[in-house]
């Protein structure tokens, strides 16, 4: 491990701010899409997902692993009134829940403030050093 | 070939933070053009392969200029831009802390220069 890097707890707080905003990016979309009937292939919109993992074996920051549709299923609503409807009148609706992505959001928004919060402190504990040197 | 001082390493220093300020702003006005991609400063390499020597006084100032150049190794954005605000904000943080750091080391200098003439 490289010790006296002075950059490495900016780089881990930057990496956590785009990890974040990624999946606020993601989060939007799946609120946006909430009452997509057509994601093309005939199917209503699927939820999207995205799975962090870490940039090396050691201390380090995060990264976005990759971005997984959510497989579950879709809900059915009964509207025979929609074009979409099939012959018993039922629509598919897509796979996202409102109030689970919702608390998404929140975890997706904290977590960005705490990353800038780390960021701050460390700038201003660096601030510290440097005024040793008057 | 004269000694390469502190003071001649500060002023290269705080060239190449003010040359990056610069482009870090430059990146930053451009996060939404199309096509635009980012610039970077090349300094702390240059500086690193002119101190392979060992001695700081033969370094030689002019190998160390600071000069911009496009990384073009970062993930693109659907309109083909490759700015990202988080690393731009993380970067001039950075390059403010070193600009600052910098700036108290000349003024060290200055102060030692300023005991010496006192004392004579």
């Amino acid at each position: 491990m490289r010790i006296g890097n002075a950059s490495g707890p900016i780089d881990i707080s930057v990496s956590g701010l785009r990890a974040q905003n990624k999946q606020m990016e993601i989060i939007s979309s799946n609120i946006a899409n909430a009452r997509t009937t057509d994601a093309g292939k005939g199917e209503p919109y699927r939820r999207l997902e995205a799975s962090l993992k870490t940039q090396k074996d050691e201390i380090s920051g995060v990264q976005i692993d990759k971005i997984t549709k959510d497989m579950s299923d879709f809900e059915k609503i009964l509207d025979p009134g929609n074009p979409k409807a099939d012959e018993n009148g039922y629509v598919s609706m897509p796979n996202v829940s409102l109030p689970f992505e919702m608390m998404n959001l929140s975890i997706a928004t904290r977590t960005y403030q705490a990353n800038a919060a780390v960021l701050k402190r460390y700038q201003a504990m660096v601030e510290t050093t440097l005024e040793l040197l008057r | 070939m004269s000694k390469t001082g502190i003071l001649d390493l500060l002023e290269s220093g705080i060239k190449a933070e003010t040359l990056r300020q610069k482009a870090i702003s430059n990146n930053v006005a451009n996060l939404q053009t199309p096509g635009y991609r980012r610039l970077g400063v090349k300094f702390e390499q240059l500086l690193a392969k002119a101190m392979e020597s060992g001695d700081v006084g033969k370094i030689n100032l002019d190998e160390i200029k600071a000069s911009l150049y496009q990384p073009k190794n970062t993930a693109l954005n659907p309109n083909g831009n490759d700015v990202n605000l988080e690393v731009e904000v993380g970067d001039m943080v950075k390059n403010s802390i070193r600009y600052r750091a910098f700036i108290k080391l000349l003024n060290k200098t200055y102060a030692q220069i300023d005991e010496a003439i006192k004392v004579g």
